[in-house]
């Protein structure tokens, strides 16, 4: 039984969740393109490639945009949380393993306790963003039950990895539980609040030239 | 009786040999692979208990494992006593990547096909 939800798991899953995360995504931003196409037609005129990466490039940096200096321990701990996020799957010997045993690619791999390492700190940072959620009343009021589901969804292939990783036990059926919830996590992206993550970089094109060509201001 | 006695010798002699030359080609010592081309290994040695393995897996055909290729076609022929890495790490522009791909491949491809034995990271690469 093992062998067959793992080579599901393994084989077609894995294509049916990117398929879904990357269709979805051009969806999605395609339908965004329309939108603004209809409501807000002027923006193409003055949409401007270096105003959108001033803009973008300001607004990736530590510390680069207002917001974030007014808020300096959040920003450090968004800042970590987001580079330890994408950073660990992309990185993690297993997972170029795998995609080397399948596709014969590969490429550099981060060091095994290092990975420890970075998974730890995003599972703590999901902790404190939920805690934070809790305790403080002015974000509390501006929380509902799915910013804890999508937090959860985030946590869930993190811890189950580091179960499989250090075989504790049932890390087997943990492996199983890992695979599952990365592939929901990764067909979620595109349908929830995680889709700032595509819709990101054109925020920020949209508010830099507004602001650089238009109004001949800062948008950080 | 000297007759006798040399061919007491020659049977003692050629009992010896012969386990001798087990001996040396004995594979039941192995519980691991230990593939020597790694620099350093990273994880818990892969656990093969080679005999044992081979007898319940059921598989006789030593070149199932240790094949031996002509022009790009296997052959009958077999690669017992060489190590995988000297010719799956043996080209300059192969990585350990290339061969930990080998092994995994021949390892847990027949795993999966058969849908027995280990084919997660920790079922080979066991802690203790
Ligand atoms: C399932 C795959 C597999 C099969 C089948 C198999 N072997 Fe092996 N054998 C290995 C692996 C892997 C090693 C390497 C162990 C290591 O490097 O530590 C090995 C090592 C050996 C060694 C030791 C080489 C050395 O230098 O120490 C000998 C001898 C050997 N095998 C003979 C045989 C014979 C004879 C057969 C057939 C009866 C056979 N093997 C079948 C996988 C296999
Ligand atoms: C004498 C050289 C030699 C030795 C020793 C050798 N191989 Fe191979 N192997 C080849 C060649 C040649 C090919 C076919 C060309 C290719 O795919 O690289 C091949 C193909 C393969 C393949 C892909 C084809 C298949 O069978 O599915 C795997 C996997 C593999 N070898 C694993 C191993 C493992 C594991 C060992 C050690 C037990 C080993 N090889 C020992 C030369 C060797
Ligand atoms: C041709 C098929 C085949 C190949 C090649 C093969 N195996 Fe297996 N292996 C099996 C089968 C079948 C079983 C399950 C035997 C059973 O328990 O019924 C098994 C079981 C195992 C087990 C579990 C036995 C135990 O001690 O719990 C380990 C570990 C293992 N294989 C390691 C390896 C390694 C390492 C290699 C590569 C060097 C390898 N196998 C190559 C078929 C294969
Ligand atoms: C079917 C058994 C099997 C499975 C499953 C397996 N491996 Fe391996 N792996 C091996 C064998 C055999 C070697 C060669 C070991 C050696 O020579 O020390 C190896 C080598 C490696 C190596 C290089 C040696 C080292 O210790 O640095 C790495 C890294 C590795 N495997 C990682 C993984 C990861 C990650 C997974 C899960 C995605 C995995 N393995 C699953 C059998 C397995
Ligand atoms: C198709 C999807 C995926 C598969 C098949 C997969 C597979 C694996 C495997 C085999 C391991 C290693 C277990 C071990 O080394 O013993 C692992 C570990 C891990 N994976 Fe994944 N993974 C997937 C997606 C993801 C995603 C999307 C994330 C994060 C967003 C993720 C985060 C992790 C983490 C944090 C670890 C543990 C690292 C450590 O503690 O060292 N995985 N995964």
């Amino acid at each position: 039984m093992t062998h067959e939800i793992y080579a599901f798991l393994r084989g077609p899953m894995v294509w049916i969740s990117l398929t879904v995360f990357l269709g979805g995504s051009v969806y999605r931003l395609a339908s965004m393109w329309r939108l603004a196409k209809k409501k807000d037609a002027v923006i193409f005129h003055y949409i401007s490639v270096f105003y959108s990466l001033r803009s973008l490039l300001h607004w990736v940096s530590p510390f680069g945009s207002l917001n974030m200096r007014k808020n300096p321990a959040m920003t450090v701990i968004a800042f970590i949380f987001h580079v330890c996020l994408i950073a660990t799957p992309v990185f993690l010997s297993a997972h170029v393993i795998l995609v080397k045993e399948s596709w014969d690619i590969s490429w550099w791999w981060m060091p095994d306790h290092m990975a420890d390492l970075l998974t730890v700190i995003v599972i703590g940072c999901c902790l404190f963003f939920a805690g934070r959620r809790i305790k403080r009343p002015d974000v509390r009021y501006l929380t509902s039950v799915s910013d804890y589901l999508i937090l959860a969804a985030i946590a869930a292939p993190f811890i189950t990895g580091l179960w499989a990783y250090h075989q504790w036990p049932a890390f087997s059926a943990m492996m199983l539980l890992h695979m599952a919830s990365a592939e929901i996590l990764l067909m979620m992206i595109p349908f929830t609040r995680l889709n700032h993550m595509l819709f990101f970089p054109f925020t920020r094109g949209y508010m830099g030239s507004e602001f650089g060509a238009v109004k001949n201001a800062k948008d950080w | 009786m000297v007759k006798n006695k040399i061919i007491s010798y020659t049977a003692v002699f050629s009992v010896f040999l012969l386990i001798l030359t087990v001996a040396a080609f004995s594979t039941d010592y192995i519980e691991t692979v230990d593939d020597s081309a790694f620099e350093k290994k990273t994880r818990p040695p892969a656990a093969f208990f080679h005999d044992a393995h081979n007898e319940t897996a059921g598989i006789d055909d030593c070149s199932v494992c240790h094949h031996l290729y002509e022009d790009g076609q296997k052959t009958d022929d077999m690669s017992v006593g060489m190590e995988c890495s000297e010719c799956h790490m043996s080209a300059p522009e192969d990585s350990a990547a290339d061969l930990i791909r080998a092994y995994h491949l021949q390892c847990g491809g027949c795993h999966m096909e058969q849908k027995a034995g280990p084919i997660m990271c920790g079922e080979c690469h066991r802690k203790n």
